[in-house]
């Protein structure tokens, strides 16, 4: 059995969804800021297998079912991220997304 | 035209009706005298709990026929309807006939609700009804725009007296609301009934309370009153009221509105109880305004205006008999009154009808083309002269010998006493001069006005009735019924008229009063003649000062422009700038911060994503930081 | 220091490097190949945590199909493919945001009790009949989701439409 410890991934999670919150906030390109996203889904879902090596019983099991439910959802949001960004690039000629202001007043 | 007729005959049948019923529960009341049938329904129960009514608290709708009630039912109903039908004759070529049977029918509605009343806040809500009703009907011609106004004032001046007559209520509520018969459980539980059984609710309990707010109350009930029945000082708005059709001045001057006023005192002290102090007050107010309002009667030019001057007078002697502690005497004037008063009026009415103008001096020579309306007139004049036999003559006297019986007590009284004593006969001199004005001569001084003729037997019919009941009604007081009626009442203290010495002495002054003053009206105004007062006469100002009303609507005016503009002015100044600037102030605020706040709305996506964030921090400081220090803080888990 | 605590230390070494290169870098393709690594290197990670299904998983959805998914929106917004991104430095104010969320994190989880030091182990068997046994209807509504996601996607995407 593997002795390792529980703050360190935490710590590494949490630099890691810092990390993509980061360029979720700076990047303009529309794939970079859905790389960024994908980098803090990451990190999340690590969260989840984590805790549940971590725990005893079947909470382990319930963490990485999360952890696969989550996996697929990731995969979804990439998919349908993609198809914004096709449309963005269509209808504005650009996937910058400080162009993309209608919500703007 | 003659469908909206048909409907005014439905007024007709219906206050006919009513008149019936009325003069049925008048007779049983003189058949089985000093009963009180009472019967009611409680709305509103309010259970005993801790507080100002430790006892509960109601409030009740009923009726209670008692001898007071009943002989002013006889009153509203028989003067209601022949109103009524005198108005199928008056009124039948206005177009407002049906909002005027309306009206009318609504206020013989209010009058009788008021009468009928078991107990002050009904009476207060019929109160209200009479006044509203009355700014109906004098502003019956509203597109005049002096009826428009005189509706105002009857309507303004009436309300200084409502609200005086409410706050009075309310002195009354905080004096007794606990007060009443043992076990009772006190007034305010029995939802400030007047009777119980066959006694005054108050009656032995009332005057034990605190007498100096007792005093205020009972001023606060006269200046209500006063407001109704148009005494000094609120006596304005009753001349203008002649704005309205001349049958509403009858039903309001006989009946109605100023009936009110004086049936109010005459409820308070039967079932309230004055002070001294408030019985005094009420002397003075009533024996000032009888002669008062009858000096200024004696110049008017205008027939139905001197008939108004000649109300306020008669009401100021109804005012002194009740505030003498006679309200049974002062409310029988009031019946027969009501009879002479509505006759004046509907004979006057007749001649306004025949001639077209209201103008004294362009009449004359009236009695020969109107011969029963001549006839009526001098009735109801010769009634209100109280000369006998006529009603006026029998309670007119009895109220006379009734506060001179008190002068022994209450030297208080002779002043008002005496002045009630000269308005004989300044009342007699200037009914007299309208009519030997308006029906002596040979032709009208104004010769356009030839053709005047009698209306139809729907107007005549009313005069004869009347003329009888302005001859009859004061000999009432002998049939033993309707002198138990007036005596019956509990609390009520009545003379009988007995005429011993003092009496006859009484009655045979204000008789030689009476007959000199109709004596002058004819030596000055009999057969055509105009006395013109010379222009030198030291006399001049005084007249002026009478046609001038002794400048008190002149007065109410100036306060009512000029001080009343004075605090609109410095509320608009303050809703302006106060309110408004605070208003806006704040308004500009918000616009200064959104235009700076709108900024922020850039339309980026990650803009708004690191707002999210700056909000899961500031959650983070919450729950990580401040929550924990507040939580050591209080020292709690 | 272990052996897998040295594996973890460079594992984590590399997931942090690979994901600040992937935002940081100017080219496009560039920043593709670093996540490529990095889901791989995260990968790598499952396994050391003995979920080797979880491993495979993110080999086969992450480091394959998202990878070639980016790879195609790069291509297809984009004229050339090796065209540079504007500089975009490092701004002051998402910066402080990201690194003052890593703290509080950090401090919130460290606040937390530490249950158990050992790792539990646990065969792919019975997470797969965890995964279609217990949860097999919720696993057939997320099937339901994506094919809806996926149908939206092409909805978005369909040519004809402006």
């Amino acid at each position: 059995m593997t002795a390792l410890p529980l703050v360190g991934f935490v710590a590494l999670s949490s630099a890691l969804f810092a990390v993509g919150l980061f360029g979720i906030l700076t990047r303009r390109n529309f794939i970079l800021v859905l790389i960024a996203i994908e980098i803090a889904m990451n990190a999340a879902i690590l969260n989840f297998v984590y805790f549940g090596a971590f725990s005893n019983g079947t909470a382990g099991l319930t963490g990485q079912a999360v952890a696969v439910v989550l996996i697929g959802f990731a995969a979804t949001e990439v998919a349908v991220g993609l198809a914004i960004v096709l449309a963005l690039n269509r209808v504005k000629g650009t996937i910058n997304v400080a162009q993309a202001n209608e919500l703007k007043l | 035209m003659r469908r909206l007729e048909w409907g005014g005959w439905v007024s007709v049948a219906f206050s006919g009706a009513a008149m019936v019923v009325g003069v049925l529960i008048g007779v049983g009341e003189m058949v089985n005298p000093g009963t009180y049938t009472d019967v009611r329904y409680t709305w509103l129960h309010l259970a005993p709990a801790p507080g100002p009514f430790p006892n509960g608290f109601s409030l009740v709708v009923g009726t209670l026929v008692d001898p007071i009630s009943a002989l002013m039912l006889i009153v509203v109903t028989v003067v209601g309807f022949l109103v009524m039908l005198y108005s199928i004759g008056y009124m039948h070529q206005d177009r407002g006939l049906p909002r005027y049977y309306a009206e009318l029918s609504l206020f013989l509605t209010a009058m009788s609700g008021l009468v009928l009343a078991d107990n002050l806040l009904e009476f207060f809500v019929f109160w209200e009804l009479v006044g509203v009703c009355s700014y109906f009907l004098i502003g019956f011609y509203y597109e005049k725009p002096s009826a428009a106004s005189a509706a105002k004032e009857a309507f303004i001046v009436t309300r200084v007296g409502d609200i005086m007559f409410l706050l009075g209520i309310f002195l009354y509520f905080y004096n007794f609301a606990l007060a009443g018969p043992a076990g009772s459980g006190g007034w305010a539980a029995n939802g400030f009934l007047f009777v119980n059984g066959n006694q005054p609710y108050l009656l032995g309990h009332g005057l034990g309370g605190n007498s100096t707010l007792l005093t205020v109350a009972g001023i606060m009930i006269l200046g209500g009153a006063a407001g109704k029945s148009a005494q000094f000082p609120l006596h304005v708005w009753l001349p203008d009221a002649m704005e309205g059709p001349t049958t509403v001045s009858a039903l309001i001057h006989a009946a109605t509105m100023v009936a009110a006023g004086v049936y109010l005192l005459a409820v308070a002290s039967l079932f309230l109880g004055f002070t001294s102090t408030d019985q005094l007050a009420i002397v003075g107010i009533g024996g000032f305004t009888a002669f008062f309002a009858a000096t200024m009667a004696v110049v008017h030019p205008d027939i139905k205006r001197v008939i108004a001057y000649s109300t306020i007078s008669q009401l100021g002697y109804m005012v002194m008999a009740v505030g003498a502690g006679f309200a049974m005497v002062g409310l029988f004037h009031l019946f027969t009154h009501a009879f002479f008063k509505a006759l004046l009026f509907l004979a006057a009415g007749s001649v306004i009808h025949a001639v077209g103008t209201q103008d004294l001096f362009k009449m004359g020579g009236l009695r020969k083309t109107m011969r029963l309306t001549a006839i009526a007139f001098a009735v109801g004049g010769l009634a209100l002269a109280g000369i006998p036999p006529f009603a006026g003559f029998w309670s007119k006297d009895d109220i006379l010998s009734a506060v001179y019986s008190q002068l022994g007590s209450h030297p208080a009284y002779w002043p008002f006493f005496l002045l009630a004593f000269a308005a004989v006969f300044l009342t007699a001199y200037y009914i007299f001069r309208a009519w030997f004005l308006a029906f002596s001569g040979d032709h009208p001084r104004d010769p356009s006005l030839g053709h005047a003729h009698e209306g139809p037997w729907t107007m005549q019919v009313p005069l004869v009735l009347l003329s009888a009941l302005a001859c009859g009604a004061g000999l009432l007081i002998f049939v033993p019924g309707f002198q138990s009626l007036l005596l019956s009442g509990a609390g009520a203290t009545g003379i009988p008229p007995v005429y011993g010495t003092t009496d006859l002495l009484i009655s045979a002054a204000s008789v030689a009063l009476g007959v000199s003053g109709i004596a002058l009206a004819w030596v000055l105004w009999g057969n055509g003649r105009v006395y013109a007062l010379p222009e030198t006469s030291a006399a001049q100002p005084v007249r002026r000062l009478l046609l001038k009303r002794y400048y008190f609507k002149i007065g109410y005016d100036w306060i009512g422009a000029k001080g009343v503009y004075t605090i609109a002015r410095a509320a608009d100044f303050f809703d302006r700038f106060v309110i408004d600037g605070t208003v806006h102030g704040f308004e500009r605020a918000f616009a200064l911060v959104s235009n700076r706040l709108r900024r922020i709305q850039s339309g980026v996506v990650s803009d708004y994503a690191a707002y999210v964030v700056a909000g899961l921090i500031a959650l983070f400081v919450i729950l990580l930081i401040v929550a924990p220090y507040v939580v050591s803080r209080l020292g709690g888990g | 220091m272990s052996l897998e605590e040295l594996a973890f230390i460079v594992l984590a070494a590399v997931a942090l490097f690979t994901a600040v290169a992937a935002l940081l870098v100017r080219e496009l393709v560039h920043t593709i190949l670093w996540i490529a690594v990095f889901f791989v290197d995260i990968s790598a990670i499952y396994f050391l945590l003995e979920a080797p299904f979880l491993g495979v998983l993110q080999l086969g959805v992450y480091a394959g199909a998202v990878t070639v998914l980016l790879l195609f929106g790069v291509m297809l917004t984009r004229k050339r493919i090796f065209s540079r991104e504007a500089v975009t430095g490092l701004d002051a104010v998402p910066l402080s945001l990201a690194v003052v969320t890593f703290i509080f994190v950090v401090t919130a989880v460290g606040q937390l009790p530490q249950s158990s030091e050992t790792l539990s182990v646990y065969d792919p068997t019975l997470l797969s009949q965890n995964l279609f046994g217990t949860n097999g209807p919720w696993l057939l509504l997320l099937g339901l989701l994506m094919m809806g996601a996926v149908a939206g996607s092409i909805y978005l995407v369909r040519e004809g439409r402006e």
